[in-house]
């Protein structure tokens, strides 16, 4: 599963301490997950997706290994 | 009581002792016992008639080691959770390799050196304390990782 975290964060000028701090997790969560080694729970998608006003769908996608 | 409410109490309780931890002042005091009781097990050495305090220290060391191990990080999320979970199971998995290998390898040694040997067990003390510290460097190394 791949992600646009890093897209979605800069249209909104964010840095991966102001994300992690809106959505109370630590900086290496967003750092992990942007770069695909985590793949984070509904709730946590769910938070980012509330933070980016968009969709989970619109910034995780699935490929075809998954 | 019901068969259902039983279970529903039964996990219930599970699920509490699965999400027990200490906070995160607890880590320092952890790491107070267990260096404190290193250094008490070196200067036991230099004293003599101390082999009744041996196992107090050993105690005190698993104890400091338990404690740093269960004790929060300061923002604990899931993903720590996660890292976490991973080193308890490498931990689990390497404890039980050890203890089933160290004393194969001694006796091997033993033999290759023509010595008198015979196939030994070891302490409750080494499989803990190796346990223990395998899942902290595991812990410290996967955190590292994902920095």
């Amino acid at each position: 599963m791949k992600n646009t975290l890093k897209v979605q964060r800069a249209i909104l000028n964010l840095t991966q301490d102001d994300l992690a701090k809106k959505i109370g997790v630590s900086r290496q969560t967003i750092n992990s997950i942007e770069k695909n080694r985590y793949v984070p729970s509904t709730v946590l998608a769910l938070k980012l997706s509330a933070v980016f006003s968009i969709s989970v769908n619109d910034f995780f996608i699935l490929e075809d290994t998954d | 009581m019901s068969k259902q409410s039983i279970c529903e109490r039964e996990r219930n309780h599970l699920e509490k002792m699965n999400r027990f931890q200490l906070s995160n002042q607890f880590k320092k005091i952890g790491f107070i016992i267990a260096i404190g009781a290193f250094i008490l097990m070196i200067g036991r050495k230099y004293i003599e008639d101390s082999e009744w305090i041996r196992p107090i220290l050993h105690g005190m060391l698993l104890i400091g080691l338990l404690v740093i191990s269960l004790s929060k990080e300061k923002i604990e999320d899931e993903f720590i959770d996660s890292l976490r979970a991973q080193s308890y199971r490498l931990a689990f998995i390497m404890a039980i390799v050890y203890s089933l290998g160290q004393p194969l390898i001694n006796y091997g040694v033993a033999t290759l050196l023509h010595q008198e040997n015979e196939l030994q067990g070891f302490s409750y003390f080494q499989v803990l304390f190796f346990m223990l510290i395998v899942q902290l460097m595991f812990f410290w190394q996967l955190k590292r990782m994902h920095k």
